[in-house]
């Protein structure tokens, strides 16, 4: 009995010290964007201060700086996410239902797709986008961010839709329904959840996707946590902006997730992991 | 009836959206690996070198530098994510009161994007007022005199550290999901024989959840591997070539150098090196597995 007592301590003791390390930076950061700007430079650091929301006042209202690219970044996490969708649904439901030759490949390479190094797309599609004239616009970064949000959403929606029952599905056939009748009909209701959930997922995709933004974005198009950088200087950088800024688009992401918890697992496994 | 074409008519508009923006690098990459062409100079490619641009990544890019840091990253912070994560997932699945709720918790810090990691460590980092120099000294710890980030010896650790911090939560999550899923039974019986501690974990409890086991490290390796928005915050790949990853030297060559035809040849490169990484994987750990 009292061996488990102490286990149970070790175990809370150890538990608690990895949160202190886990979640202490995010505090630590979010701390930053609330203070005033002299608490910001006191030695030892301090969690004591008193808060202000200056920096959201500059970032938002006064004079607003980062509100254009929070707006970006909604509207393109929004339409990228949208776009991909109706074309990653049909694509997962004929590659979970029937039976296509290849399909262990176009699965490998949507996988491939979501796991090899991103920057290897970043100077073709630089080009690319000048050649089509649409550099730096919000368009040509909808489009690109679509080599990660397609597979991602045709993994994640698949694994939905190979735990469905078939036997609804298969009883409409018999009764002579088309495959498109049964489609939504029976399988869009039935998979709701599993395209709401994608639906987030792909969003928090898109939203802290960063690398195509830096090299494809210009001054219209700049998303939220592209402005941060302009905020760093030779002469130093402005802390609080940056902590104010990366707090928005940290939160929003943050709360989504905590929100969808038992399904964490499944999508950053791409519903590899069922969790 | 399901008409034949019926399915492909579904993959369709997805697949040739997603040929197009795969094929397109791949043939630009393949094409110029063999041209000359500085875009600073010329909007198109000039001339065809032969293998002249491979020659060059060997040579004047710092190639072998990046590849040999990127191994490291990817290697020691594989190792440190993967024994923490099943450290803290076995600490959780103790059925203890309240531990759901640390659970919770540690999905925070996967949430962020990497290069906000990056911005919040920059922070800690920073030598005036940053924590982690403050945390070193309070522990005696002596600081480089040009910060950990810009010392050789000090800066790979340092660069690691968010990405531990960030990722070794999903490998705890992910274990925690598949060790609760191993039946109570099995591990009774396990017991039972006189399987205790660290055997209970390496013989009875590792290859029950190797299926989510090898797919996850599949997945953090080749995160690792790309490792570029930190070394993209954090250092710029310094000091010297200290912390160049090869996502980032290609990033150097490609967009900042704008010598696309080395950075073309190098994009083939690190693809020959990362099918064969993702080959030799499977092939060990993943055989007979269906996708």
């Amino acid at each position: 009995m009292k061996k488990s007592k102490l286990k149970s301590f070790g175990i809370y003791f150890f538990i608690f010290s990895f949160l202190v390390f886990f979640v202490g930076p995010i505090v630590w950061f979010f701390a930053l964007a609330l203070r005033p700007p002299e608490s910001a430079f006191q030695y030892p650091p301090t969690l004591i201060f008193k808060p202000t929301l200056e920096q959201f006042n500059f970032i938002l209202v006064e004079p607003g700086n980062s509100l254009l690219q929070l707006f970006n970044s909604v509207f393109i996490s929004v339409s990228a996410t949208l776009i991909n969708l109706p074309l990653s649904f049909l694509a997962a439901y004929a590659l979970s239902r029937f039976r296509i030759r290849g399909k262990q490949i176009i699965l490998g390479w949507y996988l491939g797709l979501l796991m090899g190094p991103v920057v290897v797309f970043l100077i073709p599609y630089f080009i690319l986008m000048n050649n089509l004239g649409i550099a730096g616009s919000k368009l040509s970064l909808i489009l690109v961010l679509q080599v990660i949000t397609i597979p991602f959403s045709i993994w994640l929606l698949k694994s939905f839709l190979d735990e469905l029952p078939l036997e609804i599905e298969e009883a409409a056939q018999i009764d002579g329904a088309g495959t498109w009748k049964i489609l939504s009909a029976i399988t869009i209701p039935l998979c709701r959840p599993g395209i709401i959930i994608t639906t987030m997922f792909a969003f928090v995709f898109t939203w802290n996707n960063v690398i195509f933004p830096i090299i494809l974005a210009n001054s219209d198009s700049a998303t939220l946590q592209i402005g941060v950088f302009s905020f760093f200087s030779s002469s130093g950088a402005q802390w609080g902006v940056i902590a104010a800024i990366s707090s928005i688009a940290i939160i929003i992401p943050m709360l989504i997730f905590l929100s969808l918890d038992k399904y964490v697992v499944r999508g950053l496994t791409f519903g590899s992991v069922k969790g | 009836m399901v008409r034949k074409w019926t399915p492909w008519l579904m993959i369709a508009p997805s697949f040739l959206f997603l040929f197009v923006l795969t094929a397109y690098p791949l043939y630009f990459a393949l094409k110029n690996s063999f041209y000359y062409w500085n875009l600073q100079t010329s909007p198109v490619p000039l001339q065809f070198v032969g293998l002249e641009n491979f020659r060059n990544v060997f040579s004047y890019t710092p190639f072998f530098v990046s590849l040999r840091n990127t191994l490291i990253i990817t290697l020691v912070g594989l190792t440190i994510e993967f024994s923490l994560g099943l450290m803290i997932a076995l600490a959780l699945s103790s059925r203890l009161k309240y531990l759901n709720f640390a659970r919770a918790l540690l999905i925070m810090p996967i949430t962020i994007a990497p290069i906000i990691v990056g911005f919040m460590f920059r922070y800690m980092y920073w030598d005036i007022v940053g924590l982690i120099p403050w945390l070193a000294e309070s522990l005696n710890i002596p600081e480089p005199e040009a910060g950990f980030l810009g010392t050789p010896a000090t800066v790979l650790p340092a660069l690691l550290l968010p990405d531990i911090w960030q990722w070794t939560p999903f490998f705890a999550l992910i274990m925690y999901a598949a060790i609760i899923g191993v039946s109570s039974d099995l591990i009774e019986a396990a017991k039972i024989d006189g399987a205790g501690g660290i055997r209970l974990v390496w013989s009875v409890l590792l290859p029950t959840i190797k299926p989510v086991v090898v797919v996850v490290v599949l997945l953090q390796l080749m995160r690792l591997f790309n490792t570029f928005d930190l070394v993209y915050v954090l250092t710029n790949g310094g000091p010297g070539d200290y912390s160049r990853t090869l996502s980032y030297s290609l990033f150097r060559e490609g967009l900042i150098n704008f010598n696309i035809g080395v950075a073309a040849a190098m994009t083939i490169l690190i693809l020959i090196i990362v099918n064969i990484i993702v080959f030799i994987y499977t092939k060990i750990f993943m055989r007979g597995m269906k996708l």
